[in-house]
């Protein structure tokens, strides 16, 4: 023990850190703000540390080169021991630093530490969210599977539609003029190199200004933040109530961190890696990208614009998005802190998170991706067939055969693109049946051309048998009277 | 403290600027080559140029009146793109004649549109896509027809204009004259 | 004391790594996704490419069951190998195989093939003598109508146009969808699944001779319309109301 001291006071001379450190470690917070709610910003930092440290050891076997990279993870996959438990704390330690900013992100916002002196914090912390969105991204990539490849395809379809500059800059994300090895080396370069140094550079700044500025106290209803009294206010808090950071309020940011590596390491070892999915061969067509968990939301939105509104939003969106982040503690820099006092800000919160939280579960489906090969897969249920004539058979026939059943679903299974179909002949007419299929209309593809009469009649005589039994099929009450008029007509003459 | 206007030290200031102004010639000299380098992607496309005609295989491969897909090794390639350079595309022999040569990549966001012979329908994966046989959209978000690579017929084989990934904004399909040669 | 804590702390790590190797989370061999050309898996071809129309087992679904004994005996490889790689054109049957515009590789097409064969076929093929798959004499119409009305009549009802138990074979749209393989297929085989009995139960106790079998499908194959009906009048036609 005292070799130890000794040593540490042979440095100390040195590098005559000691002081500083302490002064950091003792920094006084208020006393009410070593809560749990204060802990997120630290198992950010703890997770991102984490991921530096598992991602080093995975470049020790990862090959950046595009003929090679998913070789190496199935290397990493099947043949190197816990060569997939790394992967999957790689993968898992993004998923969890992504929830945990942007909890933290929230928690900020609620409680008002984003408002005067602590504006730069808060824009340091907005550059972060986006370098970890950027991380997330960019890892997604270096995963080079079918994902990846039209992933970055899908960038390269958004990023053209810059005007002027748009195909230069596709030809400047991708390396070259198409997807190919020269681009995995330079997302490899911004996910190694670039964006985790500025990470650490910004993280530093982040920092730094946390301990200049002292943490937020605890928000409370009717304290008022005002430029010209805070900074004095805070001090005579301090000195009132504060404590040192260590011990007092570092034990739960030193737990909760300690957790979340726990789940971390929990979901790697229950869960596994991601993927990969299939090679990045682009002449493997029978595939459906998807991307990550993360992204869903915009994969949801990309499908849910309607296409004239569509570029603008996708270039100019963002844009909007990032300035009004960066404004906010400008706009919002003094007043009420206590989110009991700013319905508003819980609103905008519950609001993003509950139209995330859809669009996200709405991308985990997919409902207006057709089911590609649901035409050869997913058979129609048999009682749809049972008692049916020769002609309706057909006509299930030419559901199957003309890829009806991608968009289409019948006892949900199919696309869910268009609308399902188990009881439409409640809602619509033979003649309405016709004109949808020959015509098609409401992002339906017109079938007109593509159908003979024969296949036409059969599909529409299928399509009239689905609807609930008891429940009588939509006809058309004026073609009824029509019929009914030519048949009573000629009936005079003949007798 | 000296005072700043000493004259020993405004001295010392302006070699410190000076120096200065020698490191910002130094780095201005140095960018050129370091803006070439990076920007190279994309600038190198008036130079050496990115499209290049390809072969797609013997005409036998494509029977009239019906749509087939085809692969083909990218003209600008490196050893180490491995299987990314083989770029798929879909061609469709009009009449025995003329031909059409889509690109894979759906108009709406690139992903990869397969053909379905029996509705004459190419489908999107992603976001539902559909466009008709000759090309033009069908239904779903895509604002345009897929992208058409210029194709010609040498010596009984079928050659695109290719080598760079459509983009949605790439130009409009060329609908000029198809050259034919016979052999 | 230092000992023991060397010891537990060597036993935890044991029991980690070796808990690790066998964790739920652990990508088996089977996690590598094979290039879709190179799946040779007949449950997998079979559930992509061929569920959706002939059945999840075989049976049930829009087309002929393949799970049918029937079917085996009178189908051989080679036919089942040229149906699935070239497709039937002038029905709902699609090519299969690349060369003919399909998904699919000549390796593919036999693993489907033998795994139909090998899933399927139970029954020793001498068990019952079912009608040839192709016709080996030509059918005469004339003889069929009075083969129809013997053997298919009671469900299909006066000349085919649909009875209480079975609808219309002769409606023209019908006939212009199917060739005369198909008929002659669904007369030997039989949809028993959907209540379309085979070549031996139309009546009890009487299979339908070879020559039977020819006669009806050449009796419904003269009915078919040369040229294709028009849309408005068939769409409604079949159900009789207008006519």
């Amino acid at each position: 023990m005292r070799l130890v001291q000794q040593l540490g006071e042979w440095f100390d001379e040195r590098l005559q850190l000691g002081r500083t450190l302490r002064e950091v470690m003792e920094h006084p917070v208020p006393r009410q703000t070593a809560s749990w709610w204060y802990v997120f910003g630290s198992a950010a930092l703890t997770i991102f540390v984490f991921q530096i440290a598992t991602g080093i050891l995975l470049a020790l076997v990862y090959v950046p080169s595009g003929a090679e990279a998913w070789n190496s993870l199935q290397t990493l996959n099947q043949q190197i021991a816990f060569g997939w438990f790394i992967r999957a704390l790689h993968g898992w330690g993004s998923n969890f630093m992504l929830a945990v900013v942007l909890i933290h992100m929230a928690q900020v916002f609620l409680f008002g530490a984003y408002k005067f002196p602590r504006e730069l914090t808060w824009i340091a912390g907005v550059f972060l969210l986006l370098m970890t969105l950027g991380m997330a991204f960019t890892g997604q990539i270096m995963r080079f599977d079918q994902d990846a490849y039209w992933g970055l395809g899908i960038g390269a379809s958004i990023a053209s539609r810059v005007p002027v500059f748009g195909p230069a800059l596709v030809n400047l994300m991708l390396g070259g003029p198409i997807i190919a090895g020269a681009t995995l080396s330079r997302f490899f370069a911004l996910h190694v190199f670039v964006i985790p140094g500025l990470l650490i550079a910004f993280v530093g700044l982040h920092l730094l200004l946390v301990l200049k500025l002292g943490v937020n106290e605890w928000p409370m209803p009717g304290r008022i933040v005002r430029r010209a009294t805070y900074e004095r206010e805070y001090h005579e808090l301090i000195q009132r109530d504060g404590a040192p950071f260590v011990p007092y309020a570092v034990w739960k940011d030193i737990f909760f961190s300690g957790f979340i590596l726990l789940c971390i390491a929990a979901c790697a070892l229950l869960l596994g890696p991601f993927g990969p999915s299939g090679q990045p061969d682009p002449t493997i067509i029978q595939t459906a990208p998807r991307p990550d968990a993360f992204f869903l939301w915009i994969y949801t939105l990309l499908s849910y614009l309607p296409p004239a509104a569509e570029t603008p939003i996708m270039l100019i969106g963002p844009v909007i998005g990032i300035l009004v982040l960066l404004a906010l503690p400008f706009v919002a820099g003094e007043g009420e802190k206590s989110w009991r006092r700013r319905p508003i800000a819980v609103l905008t919160i519950l609001l993003i998170a509950v139209a995330l939280g859809t669009m996200t579960q709405l991308g985990e489906h997919t409902p207006w991706s057709p089911v590609m090969d649901a035409w050869s897969s997913d058979p129609i249920p048999t009682e749809y067939l049972k008692g049916r004539t020769p002609l309706e058979h057909q006509g299930a026939l030419v559901f199957q055969a003309k890829q009806c059943h991608n968009c289409h679903s019948l006892a949900n299974d199919g696309g869910k693109r268009g609308p399902a179909l188990d009881s439409v002949a409640l809602r619509l007419t033979n003649d309405q049946l016709i004109r949808q299929v020959i015509q098609g209309g409401g992002n339906m593809p017109a079938y007109g051309k593509n159908l003979s009469a024969a296949e036409t009649t059969a599909l529409v005589k299928f399509l009239e048998t689905l609807h609930p039994p008891g429940q009588e099929p939509a006809r058309d009450a004026s073609r009824g009277v029509a019929v009914g008029a030519i048949e009573e007509q000629p009936s005079p003459k003949q007798r | 403290m000296t005072s700043p206007e000493s004259p020993d030290l405004s001295r010392r200031g302006f070699l410190a600027k000076l120096g200065l102004l020698f490191n910002v010639g130094v780095v201005a000299t140095l960018s050129a080559p370091i803006l070439a380098y990076v920007l190279s992607p994309a600038s190198r496309k008036s130079n050496a140029g990115y499209e290049s005609w390809v072969p797609l295989g013997s005409l036998d491969h494509f029977p009239s009146g019906q749509t087939r897909f085809a692969t083909y090794r990218n003209p600008v390639v490196h050893p180490w793109d491995g299987e990314t350079a083989d770029i798929p595309c879909w061609v469709r022999n009009v009449d025995g004649k003329k031909f059409q040569v889509f690109a894979i990549n759906c108009m709406h966001l690139g992903c990869p549109v397969r053909w379905f012979p029996q509705s004459n329908l190419f489908m999107c994966p992603c976001h539902g896509g559909a466009y008709y046989k000759d090309g033009s959209r069908a239904a779903g978000p895509p604002e345009r027809g897929l992208f058409e690579y210029p194709n010609k017929i040498e010596g009984g084989t079928l050659l695109i204009h290719a080598g760079e990934m459509p983009t949605p904004v790439s130009r409009a399909c060329n609908k000029s004259e198809l050259v034919v040669i016979d052999s | 004391m230092r000992h023991s804590i060397l010891f537990l702390l060597s036993l935890a790590l044991a029991i980690e790594v070796s808990g690790c190797n066998s964790a739920p989370g652990k990508p088996g061999p089977e996690s590598k996704v094979l290039p879709p050309d190179k799946i040779l898996n007949f449950d997998s071809l079979y559930q992509q490419n061929c569920a959706g129309c002939h059945g999840a087992q075989g049976s049930g679904g829009a087309a002929i069951g393949l799970n049918s004994q029937v079917y085996l005996a009178i189908a051989d490889d080679a036919t089942i190998r040229r149906v699935t790689a070239e497709g039937v054109p002038g029905t709902a049957m699609p090519a299969f195989v690349q060369s003919s515009g399909g998904m699919l590789t000549d390796q593919q097409i036999n693993a489907i093939v033998t795994g139909i064969r090998t899933r399927w076929s139970k029954s020793n093929p001498t068990d019952f003598a079912p009608p040839s798959y192709a016709a080996l004499t030509p059918g005469d119409p004339k003889r069929g109508a009075e083969a129809y009305a013997t053997y298919c009549s009671s469900c299909h009802g006066n000349e085919g146009r649909g009875g209480s138990r079975a609808g219309s074979i002769v409606d023209q749209s019908y006939l212009s969808l199917v060739t005369d393989q198909y008929l002659r297929t669904i007369v030997i085989v039989g949809r028993p699944e959907i209540g379309h009995p085979d070549w031996r139960g139309d009546v009890a106790g009487k299979p339908m001779s070879q020559q039977d079998v020819s006669d009806v499908v050449a009796w419904l194959s003269a009915q078919r319309p040369k040229i294709p009906n028009q849309l408005s009048s068939s769409a409604n036609s079949s159900e009789g109301g207008t006519k």
